[in-house]
């Protein structure tokens, strides 16, 4: 668990992070978003005492980071850039195993969860172990650079935009995978990012930071149907909010038993959200599509007055 | 293996080759020599002093120039650090002061204080071969990716960890080349030491000034040139060696 109570970083006469308050429980995915220069990067590093704040306090599991020596606690805690800060002397697979050497584990095991790291992260070992990060692409490298944040198996992850050169596949495929990582193995994860869809898809937590404070936070649906003022609602997409909160709000939800009418044509994957329930309808030219389930089954339908009018009402319940 | 190791460094072996000829055996120079000074009673160089003094040469060269890698490098490394940070300027400016005090006027000043002989040139050689060295060393260690620097940190590397195994690794390229400059201007600088009698490739040119017998001034000066081509020549190698 990461609690800042009131935490302030000075440069100089600037203000770079201003009193923010914030609660990040175990196993909980934070996700810190805002315009350029509002001083999420800086938050990240004082979590990891890259940088020293200069008020308030910081608490890991209970105990204030001051109270760790600062080595012993950045070997705990895995750390991403969005530059990858790859060593370029140091082939693939030493990079990513450098914490482990550091924590002095032995060389087997070193190697065994490497090439368990590389596996994960998609880089089949026989073509990259000995590459060296000039030869790899942006996204391969920010691959390893995650691989190397996770080596020693950290309980707490700080992630400084760890995705941003990746294209829209791969991405999703590593957002689905850190989510998994996240619910499977109970990680803390702070993370910054530009991207609003992965802030809204990956987030327990949703941190909005203007001018070195926080904003509003909240889960992703609370300040997507009840943004505090006009700047998160524009951050969170203006009046795109409404199929934001459609791509993170699951078919099933919706979903309605199977009806004695015909079955439709049209169909959507029970593990789509409503988004993209919405695009198959626009596709088709269809207001009413059959949930089907893995193996193709029929397991409900979904209409497009469910999706809407339901919502709604849902929506106000909450 | 063997042969393609031959091939990679068959230009400095060849001139290392053309060097070992002149000094041990320069008869075949002798019609040029003697072209150059008709009139002489000599013209070759006695050729028994020019091995010794071709390895003295070499031997001030490489006391000079280590010592000036110990203390540049050190000097450049301690004041990247953030206890020594302070004195940048400081080392930046003494290592350029070292480069415009000509080395014959370190040698005057030094004569008195430490005697005829080598430990004058040495003592210019090192001034002389300081700002290369620590130029280059602070461009290499100021010049490296910051998030390369981050991540190090960020991982939990001590200070001595990311100096020996990411910093010094990333510059070598670049320092490697400030010793490279410094080494081969102190091989033409170290001639100057003869006049001050240290016996070394300078003599033969002081010899041939001395006694107006330019074929020994032309022999002092090629063997000089070929010591620093084949110096040079190693360093290149070494370097496009690491790419
Ligand atoms: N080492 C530093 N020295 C001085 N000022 C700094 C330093 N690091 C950050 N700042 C300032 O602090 C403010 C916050 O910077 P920070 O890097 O945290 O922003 P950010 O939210 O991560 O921005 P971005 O989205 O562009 O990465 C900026 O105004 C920046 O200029
Ligand atoms: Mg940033």
């Amino acid at each position: 668990m990461i609690e800042l109570k009131s935490v302030t970083k000075r440069f100089g006469s600037e203000t770079a992070v201003d009193a923010i308050s914030l609660t990040v429980n175990r196993g909980e995915l934070c996700a810190l978003v805002g315009t350029s220069g509002c001083g999420k990067s800086t938050t990240l590093r004082m979590i990891n005492r890259l940088i020293e704040h200069d008020g308030g306090e910081i608490h890991i599991d209970g105990r204030p980071i001051r109270e760790f020596d600062g080595r012993v606690l950045r070997r705990r805690i895995g750390y991403a850039i969005q530059s990858t800060g790859l060593f370029p002397h140091w082939s693939v697979a030493r990079n990513i195993g450098l914490v482990p050497r550091l924590l002095k584990w032995p060389a087997a095991r070193v190697n065994e969860r490497v090439e368990e790291l590389m596996a994960l992260l998609g880089l089949p070992i026989e073509q990259f172990a000995d590459k060296y990060p000039a030869q790899l692409s942006g996204g391969q490298a920010q691959r390893v650079g995650v691989a190397r944040a996770l080596a020693a198996d950290p309980d707490i992850l700080l992630m400084d935009e760890p995705f941003g050169a990746l294209d829209p596949i791969t991405r999703e495929g590593l957002q689905v995978e850190l989510h998994d990582l996240q619910a499977r193995l109970q990680k803390t994860i702070v993370f910054v990012t530009h991207d609003m869809d992965e802030a809204l898809a990956l987030a327990d937590r949703l941190v909005v930071m203007k001018a070195g404070r926080i904003v509003q936070q909240g889960s992703p649906l609370e300040l997507l149907r009840a943004p505090a003022d006009d700047f998160v609602a524009s951050l969170l997409g203006g009046d795109d909010r409404g199929l934001k909160e459609a791509a993170i709000t699951p078919v099933v939800e919706r979903m309605r038993p199977l009806s004695p009418r015909l079955l439709p044509q049209a169909r959507v994957a029970r593990e789509a959200t409503l988004h993209q329930a919405l695009a198959v309808m626009f596709r088709e030219r269809v207001e009413r599509l059959a949930v089907v389930d893995d193996d193709d089954m029929p397991v409900g339908e979904i209409s497009l007055r469910g999706i809407v009018g339901v919502a709604r009402a849902e929506g106000r319940d909450r | 293996m063997i042969s393609r190791c031959l091939k990679r460094w068959a230009v400095p072996l060849a001139w290392l080759v053309l060097l070992l000829a002149l000094a041990t055996g320069g008869e075949w120079l002798e019609p040029l020599l003697r072209w150059s000074e008709p009139e002489a009673r000599r013209v070759l160089y006695p050729q028994a002093d020019l091995l010794t003094l071709l390895l003295r040469h070499l031997q001030v060269v490489a006391i000079a120039s280590s010592l000036a890698v110990v203390i540049g490098v050190g000097a450049a490394i301690l004041v990247t650090r953030p206890a020594g940070r302070d004195f940048l300027p400081l080392v930046a400016q003494v290592a350029s002061m070292g480069q415009t005090f000509p080395p014959v006027a370190v040698l005057a000043l030094a004569v008195p204080v430490l005697g005829f002989g080598t430990w004058p040139i040495i003592v210019a050689l090192l001034l002389y071969g300081l700002l290369p060295i620590v130029r280059n060393t602070l461009a290499g260690l100021e010049g490296l990716d910051p998030g390369v620097e981050e991540a190090a940190r960020g991982m939990g590397m001590g200070a001595a960890q990311r100096l020996w195994q990411v910093e010094l690794p990333l510059a070598a390229p670049v320092i490697l080349a400030g010793i490279r400059t410094s080494v081969t201007v102190n091989i033409a600088t170290a001639a100057l030491g003869a006049t001050v009698g240290a016996s070394n490739l300078g003599a033969p040119i002081i010899a041939g000034i001395v006694n107006g017998n330019t074929a020994y001034i032309l022999q002092g000066a090629l063997l000089i040139g070929l010591l620093a081509l084949t110096v040079d020549s190693f360093f290149a190698r070494l370097l496009s060696g690491r790419q």
